[in-house]
């Protein structure tokens, strides 16, 4: 077991200074209170001593005593106990069998002579339940057998309150309140002397060893137990603290906190009784007395008294720690709690666990480790200025101080195990990553995302472009020198952008994928570049890499152009320009233009033939001979087509004439029809290309959103050429029958018939004819109807004018226009249907004033 | 230190294996031990409640100090060696006495410990005819020799404890229930052994809490020991 320095042994009291040269004379006795220490002696001699304590730098201290006096009390028998009650300014004196209360001072009996007889043993009450302050609780082992006596001692007189009787003879005896801890023959005991209950503890035998009860603290007593254990037990008879494990033959125990200290033959133990592990042994020979006196524990031989002096609390951690006894040291300083100002404790533990994760850290136990500094709130920098270069040049950091651990960088840590420091950087990778987003990092968001960085960087860790694409804190110009230096040419364009230089990072990422560096990140870097430029808001920085992106291909290149997102078109870039700059590239031209005319819809003409140029430019050339003429159209070819067909805002004559001869009959047809050259276009329809489905969509298309007459004259063009005399094929006359089958509602039907040779069979013509004749009866009827009911309304007006008729108007100088209220000068006059009678010319003018007031309506 | 809220104390003959079960439950390893002095503890956290657990030492020399250990338990974990008879008449003769002081209402286990060095078809065998699968489980790694102790003879000292107490099994758990057959070596039953005893736990903590006893037993107001309807873990 390894041993902790907890106390170092000081001499107090010198024998010179006891009793001199007198061999036959020995220390019976020892109490201290505050600065007195109370020697007794075999002899009947009671010591005065005034400790002084001179602290050392080393945290220990040393002790001088100087003799006050010294007194014989006139017994011959020896000064068995001391105990000093400083409330009264009274020392306790026993000896032969007797009580004696002298003044702590003068060390003078009192003058009543007040005295304890029949006394072998006594105690103090630590715990008193009397409260008053002037008096002091004894309670001893009366002479009388198996008697326990309770007094009240005063300043000067003394007061018996209760006599118990035990079960055996005590041979010890501690007290607490009202519970009497007692060792008796075969058996500790504990035992209520208000009430008489007692409780027994365990057995042990009191002809074997010595028994010791010790109160340690508020109803707890230490017990020697057998087997040497050091037995803690409540005044419930509980234990609470697993025992610690002594010698044999402990000759006395004392408390110390956290310790439990232990006096045999040879030695001095100290055991924690935290752990219950042994912490310190010191050799110690013929001691005979160990007792602590207000925290101060004083050990004697015959002839001289020492002081266990106790190293600082945060000494005695330090050393665990520094030998790497982290539990210990935290169970050690975790027990200080209560005996150290919270403040005090709080930043005191913090350092502790700190510390003690560096120790972990240092034995790779990083699951500990991390634990530990996240409980001490480590400063993380403590933790990244180990590896070396991981802070950044500009960090104000520096190391606590004193320092949290020993180690200068981690290759002193990891003696240079490449293995070893690989893990440390997994380790702080994986901790960083943790703590970035916490509030541990607040502060220090730039040296951490800076160091994570770098490690990302080293360790070729995917994390990296996640880190610097997401919102960082990564230092600048610290960032980008290690990403250079470690080739991370992408990443750095990336921290580039994310630093707003966006001229530096695409300048990076075409080197890259111009060769003249060496990043292979990113397979598709030039679409990752095109996509960059297309959402870049920066139009000089999209002019100047224009060029170079479409150099290397046209049709992905032409996208910073066209997939520009829609929300940026305000002040966006002036097709115009783009064009120019497309010049050169034919291709990204047809797609830019595209973009302008059918994704973007602008009505704009030039765009429009320019792009009808272009494609008709493309089609021309591939196909310089008109040999496999019509076998396939090509895709452009569609959509030259598509476009001339959908476009009203190219110039179709200057179209026109490069069509014509270019052996583009179905374009030409296009441009007839839009020159409403119907003839004409349906002639090459017909004629040329005897695509008779193509001449019917034509005539839809034409007609589309004209009037009936409008349509029904296109296709009566149609079946008049399909039925024009010449070399009529029955092709042609197929086409026009289906034609008139499938579209008999756009055709005159008598006009039709006129036109159809007579040869034809009803049979042939019957769905047409059934339309026809439909229609036709279709229409008689609703004129008939209409026909009616124009009759019946004519009826009625003509009813209404013979009522109208039928009476007189007079017409006098009373009689007023119902318009402008003057009289009739003349017999002309209007009369509306209602009766109202309006001069000729005010009638007239109602008509051109229509804000005159309207007598009434005909109708 | 924080009180603890419940104590279970785990007694038994020496080399039974009592620290070595506590060990594999509480930092799941099986070291060698030395046979231990006095006693020891540990604190865990089950719940929201802090319940010790004692291991005691076996030896004849530390037997005094067990009725203070058992003082107020509210478990009793009373340990065997199956392959030595001799442990489980000893937990009879010696350990039972121990108990008196301890809470009214406590519960005792009886464990078996080291299956793990008896022949696996017995253990088998007798678990599927008696305790149904709970129990079951094979873990031995060699051929071994017999089971010294069967189950059935645990359940028998179950129901003569519950006659010591005077307790009725009605009012108690099952001595089914209570009978484990464990190995600290293989771990085998040690979690459900402990956790089992824990959830039992907790129910009489709250009990005892919700009767008010004061912090520390007064023993001048001793009464003698009312029993309470015991309804746990029926």
């Amino acid at each position: 077991m390894m041993s902790t320095k907890a106390f170092t042994l000081v001499s107090a009291v010198e024998r010179e200074l006891l009793m001199g040269d007198k061999e036959r004379v020995n220390i019976e006795c020892v109490e201290c209170c505050s600065k007195n220490l109370y020697v007794g002696t075999s002899d009947g001699f009671i010591y005065h001593f005034l400790l002084e304590e001179k602290a050392l730098p080393a945290g220990t201290a040393t002790f001088t005593a100087t003799k006050q006096l010294h007194k014989h009390l006139g017994f011959k028998k020896p000064v068995s106990e001391l105990r000093a009650a400083s409330a009264l300014n009274r020392l306790l004196v026993l000896c032969d069998n007797s009580i004696t209360l002298v003044n702590m001072l003068s060390l003078e009996p009192v003058p009543s002579g007040a005295r304890i007889k029949g006394a072998v043993a006594l105690a103090l009450n630590e715990n008193p339940v009397s409260g008053d302050p002037f008096c002091v609780e004894v309670c001893i082992i009366s002479v009388k057998r198996r008697t326990i006596q309770v007094f009240m001692v005063y300043e000067d007189r003394v007061q018996i309150v209760r006599e118990v009787s035990t079960p055996e003879q005590p041979l010890a005896v501690a007290v607490d309140g009202h519970f009497l801890c007692l060792a008796l023959t075969t058996q500790y005991i504990i035992l209520n002397y208000n009430t008489g209950a007692s409780q027994d503890l365990f057995p042990y035998c009191s002809e074997e060893k010595h028994p010791i009860v010790k109160r340690i603290g508020r109803q707890e007593f230490l017990l020697a137990g057998p087997g040497g254990l050091g037995m803690f037990a409540t005044v419930a008879g509980i234990s609470q603290r697993a025992p610690v494990h002594w010698s044999e033959n402990v000759i006395g125990a004392a408390i110390c906190f956290p310790y439990v200290i232990a006096l045999d033959q040879e030695f001095i133990t100290v055991h924690s009784m935290l752990d219950q592990q042994q912490k310190q042994t010191l050799p110690f020979k013929e001691g005979h007395i160990l007792q602590d006196f207000e925290g101060r524990v004083i050990v004697a031989t015959s002839k001289g008294v020492y002081i266990l002096v106790p190293l600082p609390l945060e000494k005695q951690i330090q050393d665990l720690l520094a030998s790497r006894r982290v539990e210990e040291a935290l169970v050690l300083a975790k027990g200080a709690r209560r005996n150290i100002p919270k403040e005090k404790f709080q930043v005191m533990y913090r350092r502790i666990l700190q510390q003690a994760g560096f120790i972990q850290f240092a034995q790779l136990q990083f699951l500990e480790a991390k634990e530990l500094f996240r409980s001490g709130q480590l400063d993380v920098r403590e933790l990244i200025s180990l590896y070396p270069f991981l802070l950044p040049t500009c960090s104000s950091f520096t190391r606590s101080h004193p320092p949290l651990h020993e180690y200068a960088d981690l290759n002193q840590l990891t003696q240079g195990d490449q293995e070893k420091m690989a893990k440390c950087k997994r380790f702080l990778m994986s901790y960083l990553n943790e703590v970035r987003s916490t509030e541990v990092a607040n502060g220090y968001k730039e040296d951490i995302d800076t160091a994570l960085l770098k490690l990302y960087a080293e360790a070729d860790h995917d994390s990296l472009l996640d880190l610097l694409v997401t919102e960082n804190s990564c230092l600048l110009t610290d960032s980008a020198a290690w990403l250079e230096k470690h080739k991370k040419y992408f990443a750095l364009g990336l921290l580039y952008h994310y630093n707003n230089q966006d001229t530096a990072a695409v300048q990076l990422w075409v080197d890259i994928v111009n060769g003249d560096i060496q990043d292979s990140t990113r397979s598709d870097l030039y679409e990752y570049i095109v996509d960059f430029l297309t959402y870049s808001s920066d139009q000089a920085l999209v002019w100047k890499y224009a060029d170079w992106v479409l150099q290397k291909s046209e049709e992905i290149g032409v996208q910073v152009f066209t997939k520009r997102p829609s929300d940026e078109q305000e002040n966006s870039f002036n097709p115009d320009d783009i064009l120019h700059c497309l010049q050169n590239y034919p291709k990204a031209l047809v797609k830019y233009l595209e973009h302008l005319v059918i994704d973007k819809r602008l009505q704009k003409e030039e765009y429009h033939t320019h792009l009808a140029v272009l494609y008709l430019d493309a089609v021309l050339q591939h196909k310089p001979s008109a040999s496999d003429k019509g076998a396939e159209v090509t895709e452009t070819q569609a959509k030259f087509r598509r476009l001339l067909q959908k476009s009203d805002l190219y110039r179709v004559r200057f179209l026109m004439e490069k069509v014509q001869g270019a052996g583009l009959p179905m374009e030409s047809a296009i441009l007839h029809g839009k020159l409403e050259e119907h003839g004409k276009a349906l002639h090459i329809l017909v004629h040329e290309l005897r695509d008779f489905s193509g001449a019917q969509d034509y005539c839809l298309w034409r007609s589309e959103g004209r009037d009936p007459p409008y349509r029904q004259q296109l296709f009566h063009t149609l079946l008049t050429m399909y039925l024009s005399p010449g070399p009529s094929t029955p092709e042609l006359t197929v086409a026009a029958v289906d034609l008139l089958n499938q579209h008999a509602r756009e055709f005159d039907a008598a006009q039709v018939l006129q036109l159809l040779p007579g040869t034809w069979s009803v049979q042939l013509l019957c769905p047409f004819l059934a339309g026809a004749v439909r229609d036709s009866i279709h229409t008689r009827r609703t004129t008939q109807v209409a026909l009616g009911l124009a009759k019946s309304e004519n009826l009625i007006y003509k009813y209404d004018k013979m009522k109208l008729k039928g009476s007189s108007v007079r017409l006098s100088d009373k009689k007023l226009c119902q318009m402008c209220q003057n009289p009739f000068r003349e017999p002309v006059f209007v009369r509306y249907p209602n009766g109202g009678l309006v001069h000729t010319h005010c009638a007239a003018s109602r008509h051109t004033n229509p804000s005159a007031p309207s007598p009434g309506t005909r109708t | 230190m924080r009180k603890p809220d419940g104590k279970i104390v785990l007694l038994g003959d020496m080399n039974v294996g009592k620290t070595s079960l506590l060990q594999r439950y509480m930092e799941r390893r099986f070291p060698d031990t030395v046979s231990t002095v006095g006693g020891a503890f540990y604190l865990k956290q089950w719940r929201s409640f802090n319940i010790s657990i004692w291991d005691t030492a076996g030896r004849e020399q530390f037997h005094g100090l067990g009725s203070m250990y058992c003082r107020g338990a509210t478990a009793i974990i009373l340990t065997y060696d199956v392959n030595y008879p001799q442990s489980l008449v000893e937990l009879e003769d010696r350990f039972l006495s121990l108990t008196d002081t301890a809470s009214t209402d406590c519960l005792f286990a009886i464990v078996g410990n080291k299956v793990d060095l008896s022949e696996e078809g017995t253990v088998e065998s007798l678990e599927k005819e008696e305790c149904g699968p709970r129990l079951a489980g094979g873990n031995c790694e060699s051929p071994k020799v017999p089971k010294q102790v069967q189950l059935e003879d645990a359940v028998a000292l179950y129901k003569k404890i519950l006659k010591y107490k005077m307790l009725d099994e009605k009012d108690v758990p099952a001595a089914e229930q209570m009978c484990f057959e464990t190995s600290a070596k293989t771990g085998h039953n040690v979690d459900l052994l402990f956790e089992t005893l824990f959830d039992m736990v907790v129910p009489m903590i709250l009990r005892q809490r919700a009767q008010g006893p004061p912090q520390t037993v007064d023993i001048s107001s001793y009464k003698p020991p009312t029993r309470t309807k015991s309804g746990c873990c029926a």
